[in-house]
């Protein structure tokens, strides 16, 4: 999609699309059954001491419906899509874990259990889009009869042995297999395209339909299998214990919040002037620089540009901007992933040449939920005159495909990703844009067609759909004014006429109602 | 499934080969007379890498230019930017004949050349440039392939106006459908044994041809001393085929008129138009309701053509328009069509790519010159955000733009090696928005070192330089990069 990220600062993975990764969701391609066969005689053989733990594994079946963002009242056809899960106890009893991405959109979620051929009825308990995982309840107590839940071990070292269950590519049988931990690092989680969190990839097949099956270290779970790269071979990725520890905490008070982010751009500290301008030792292993802080207000009273962080929450912060969490190094930012949303994280800074110490508060930072991918809640929209106006989204902007690079799409993509960062005054509450037109007279001579920002209608500055709703029932003059965003110039619509011709509009295109708020 | 799958579309490239067609005007021995006077050039010209802005390599080409006067050849001004070399060769064999460019102006795309040696032009005869362009389905194009001068068919396929080759200003241009591969290279195009144009461009099975009678009241202006440059309309307007748009507007009548929707950012206090004026009249010529005009001689075409039908840069030009309901006259003065417009200069001609190396970072102008740097393509792969800058238009605070373009590893510049591709704001304090703004600010290092700042935005922000070893760490760097110079200011 759209502008190359691969070249250049400012065009960084802020759109986030280009990454490779892919969750595991469709057919694998043809190959994949010899690898995994195999691999599964081998894991049997080798894990024959710990049998029943396959009965934890859980078999889920998601018919979901996705709804397309172009057209916000409309739905893609019903797809049934499979994954894997297992059963763990949490304070509210036993549920089933798996990956969020297997239950998204979903319309009714199944789950069968080993080697049992019923289908029970399963319901979303907990869902965590940014870590990519699910709670899911069972209504029949009965299905949990006879399974042991889960216990979870610490985060497998690199090198060990782990082995991934699950039922890959829809197939009716368990499937294992084996593999070495190749590396620990911060990922992408592609699910929602804008977190990276800690992910761990191991050379143990994980294919579609393993997604959410649990991953062994001798008897306990290290892991939830979650994603892959397309085209590269022999190397899976899985959610670690730390995050799904961080997810199941969160849980316990009735609520996700999901994990916090501090909003800073720490960058490395390396520069022998910049460190000697700053007072730290030159050729010194620690520090790294605060370079700016987004639009996080609770983090600007505490942080400034040019502090050097020393230490987070206990972790020392090398100059390269990492730590080591259990001899892996990783970036810093994971030490800020511990905390649960709300909670305040000890940085040891050095400011003005003096080392201190400031508690800083951490949230879940919501204002870019957009500009991620988004679930479960359809797009809201609101139709007048046949215009359809949406909200500006990730979502969105996915369906002009390769028109991104044109020149109106590119102000969308300017206005979604990067306007935050440069004009934090100027970023609407939730930019809206003219999806589309339902073709009718009253709207049949309008040369903006779609693809245009909303800047004012009637007057008003456009921040929000509601505003867009409470703009259209303003103004006195006879026809509606609609002023878009940059080139794009302004329409009217005749006030009567419009008003006259909604429901014919709707009634023809078949929009079940005028707003989805 | 999240992945967005990249594409590659495999183009094929289809030679067609179709039979030449001779044309019929003939001179005594069964040759064209247009032999004499069609001639071949070959311009070898810098083609800088910007990338590199130090290299200096280079390209030829040849193309074709034609006899218009005593001792005098006209061309398109393709390809003449940055030039070291031309030539020329006439009947399209034998020797070539040192050449010189005599004038050139990229948004006119046109060019003179003169020879010096005067045996060339024995045996060479001027060609009158057609007045008028009229509308065939036999138009003949020229060109010298093999020490034949060809001449094949093309069929007329609408005026329009549309921007120039090397240009944004708009100008009416000919557009002939034709198969013939590889036009573009300045081939004179015939109508009723008469020139009528010049090719400058070939895409799909379409030949855009600039028209003669452009050429030549650009020409004749440039001989009597008074060619200002094209001119162009600075603001922007959409077309009033809305008609609630124009009863909310008050425009009487029929639906008609195009509606200003921008003017530029750095317009004066007393520019002539506003938004929301709509365009009624201009030049005395009706606008339609598609912001067209009907031409007296290319039909209905964008009222775009009108900045260059008739007027050069400087020109008044009389428009009727509706303002808040009420019809005015007002005199519109055409600005000059100049690359500095835009933020990001569309070109740079005829100068060496500029740029400054401290400590191994490269600053250089950002202009799309060096964002074509990336292909034919550029608009999709170039960064995003310098790729967007294109449609952002140049303030009085911020009229060009600076880049950190990449560092050259030095020990300097260490924890910096990776940065590329960013704007910048300040150096030690001092707002940069050109090259001589960043020399003179790294006059002024504070306590040892040397701030250099860019934009907000999903980017660094901030770097610094050690001043004390600047100078000779820029040494250290032009010496193992093998850069000759460690600035080029212009």
């Amino acid at each position: 999609m759209g502008p190359d990220p691969g070249v250049g600062n400012w065009g960084s993975d802020a759109t986030g699309s280009e990454n490779s990764m892919t969750v595991h969701r469709r057919k694998p391609r043809g190959s994949w059954s010899l690898a995994v066969l195999l691999g599964g005689v081998v894991a049997l053989a080798w894990e024959a001491g710990a049998a029943s733990m396959e009965k934890s594994v859980i078999q889920i079946f998601n018919f979901s419906q996705q709804p397309l963002w172009e057209s916000p009242w409309r739905w893609q056809p019903v797809r049934r899509e499979g994954g894997s899960g297992f059963v763990v106890k949490t304070g509210q009893g036993l549920r089933v874990m798996s990956n969020a991405h297997v239950v998204s959109w979903s319309r009714q979620v199944l789950v069968r259990r080993f080697q049992d051929p019923r289908p029970y009825q399963a319901e979303v308990d907990f869902i965590g889009h940014d870590c990519d995982l699910v709670l899911l309840r069972v209504a029949d107590e009965s299905f949990f009869e006879g399974i042991p839940s889960v216990e979870f071990g610490d985060l497998p070292e690199v090198r060990s042995t782990v082995v991934t269950y699950g039922y890959p590519a829809g197939g009716e049988q368990i499937s294992y297999t084996r593999g070495v931990v190749s590396r620990i690092e911060l990922q992408n989680y592609v699910h929602i395209g804008n977190r990276s969190l800690l992910a761990v990839q191991t050379d143990a097949a994980i294919n579609p339909g393993n997604s959410g099956g649990p991953v062994f270290q001798e008897d306990k779970v290290v892991g939830v299998a979650f994603q892959g790269v397309p085209g590269l071979e022999n190397a899976g990725f899985f959610i670690p214990p730390e995050v799904i520890r961080h997810f199941l905490k969160d849980v316990e008070d009735g609520t996700y919040h999901g994990f916090p982010l501090a909003g800073i751009r720490l960058v490395t500290l390396q520069n022998p002037a910049y460190r000697r301008h700053l007072g730290l030792p030159v050729s010194g292993e620690f520090g790294a620089r605060i370079d700016s802080i987004a639009d996080v207000a609770t983090t600007a009273e505490v942080l400034r540009p040019d502090d050097v962080l020393l230490e987070a929450a206990g972790f020392p912060v090398a100059s390269d901007g990492t730590i080591v969490y259990r001899e892996n190094r990783v970036a810093a930012a994971l030490a800020f992933q511990q905390a649960q949303h709300g909670e305040k994280l000890s940085l040891k800074i050095f400011r003005d040449r003096k080392e201190m110490t400031v508690d800083l508060p951490v949230f879940v930072y919501q204002a870019d939920r957009s500009a991620g991918n988004q679930y479960d809640r359809p797009p809201r929209y609101y139709v007048h005159g046949g215009l359809v106006f949406t909200p500006l989204s990730q979502d969105y902007l996915r369906t002009l495909g390769r028109d991104l690079a044109d020149a109106g799409a590119s102000e969308l993509v300017y206005q979604l990703f990067y306007l935050r960062q440069e004009k934090p005054e100027r970023v609407r509450k939730e930019p809206v844009v003219l999806g589309g037109l339902l073709a009718h007279p009253v709207n049949a001579n309008f040369s903006v067609r779609s693809r245009a920002l909303v800047d004012k209608i009637n007057g008003i500055r456009i921040e929000s759909i509601d505003d867009v709703i409470r703009a259209f029932g303003e103004g006195q003059g006879e026809q509606h004014v609609i002023e878009f965003v940059s080139r794009q110039g302004f329409e009217c619509l005749d006030r009567g006429e419009a008003a006259a011709a909604n429901e014919e509009i709707l009634k023809t295109y078949g929009v079940p109602n005028d707003r989805r708020l | 499934m999240m992945t967005m799958t990249k594409i590659a579309f495999g183009c094929a490239v289809f030679a067609a080969m179709m039979c030449g067609r001779w044309c019929a005007a003939a001179e005594g021995n069964g040759r064209s007379p247009f032999e004499s006077s069609v001639v071949t050039l070959e311009v070898t010209s810098k083609d800088y890498d910007y990338f590199q802005p130090w290299t200096k390599p280079t390209r030829s080409v040849r193309k074709h230019a034609l006899v218009v006067g005593e001792k005098e050849l006209v061309t398109t001004a393709q390809n003449l930017a940055d030039q070291t070399l031309v030539r020329v060769q006439k009947r399209g064999r034998g020797r070539w004949y040192n050449a010189e460019v005599r004038w050139v102006d990229y948004h006119a795309n046109l060019g003179v050349i003169s020879v010096a040696d005067d045996a060339f032009w024995t045996g060479l005869k001027a060609v009158e440039l057609s007045g008028t362009v009229p509308r065939r389905n036999d138009y003949e194009i020229l060109r010298w392939r093999d020490g034949n001068l060809e001449m094949r068919r093309a069929d007329f396929s609408k005026f329009t106006v549309s921007e120039g080759s090397m240009s944004f200003a708009p100008r009416i241009q000919l557009e002939l459908n034709t198969e013939i591969g590889g036009l573009g290279w300045a081939e004179p195009v015939l109508a009723d044994g008469k020139v009528v144009g010049l090719t400058v461009s070939k895409g799909g099975n379409v030949c855009t041809v600039m028209p003669t009678p452009f050429m030549a009241r650009v020409l004749e202006a440039k001989k009597a001393g008074r060619f200002p440059g094209l001119g162009f309309f600075d603001f922007v307007w959409q077309a009033g085929q809305n008609p609630a748009t124009l009863e909310y507007l008050r425009v009487p009548g029929e639906p008609r008129g195009a509606v200003v929707i921008e003017v530029p950012k750095r317009a004066a206090e007393d520019y002539a138009l506003k938004t929301r004026d709509v365009l009624l009249e201009v030049d005395g010529f009706p606008i339609d309701m598609e912001g067209d005009y009907e031409d007296p001689d290319y039909g209905h075409v964008m009222l775009e053509g009108l900045a260059t039908r008739g007027h050069f840069a400087g020109d008044k030009v009389r428009m009727k328009i509706l303002r808040e309901g009420k019809e005015v006259e007002i005199q519109y003065e055409l600005p000059k069509a100049d690359f500095s417009v835009d933020l990001l200069p569309m070109f740079v001609f005829d100068k060496e790519p500029e740029y400054l190396v401290a400590g191994g970072l490269v600053f250089q102008p950002l202009h799309q010159q060096y964002l074509r740097g990336w292909g034919d393509d550029w608009r999709r792969r170039a960064p995003f955000r310098l790729v967007y800058a294109t449609s952002e238009g140049p303030t009085k605070e911020r009229p060009t733009v600076v880049i950190l373009s990449q560092v050259l590893p030095d020990p300097i510049n260490v924890g910096y090696q990776e940065v590329r591709n960013l704007v910048l704001e300040a150096v030690n304090g001092r707002t940069v928005r050109n090259l001589k703004d960043l020399q003179e600010a790294l006059k002024s290092p504070k306590d040892g070192v040397h701030v250099i700042e860019f934009f907000r935005g999903d980017n660094l922000r901030r770097l610094l330089l050690d001043s004390g070893d600047l100078e000779a760490s820029t040494a250290r760097v032009l010496k193992r990069y093998g850069i000759p110079s460690a600035s080029v200011i212009h």
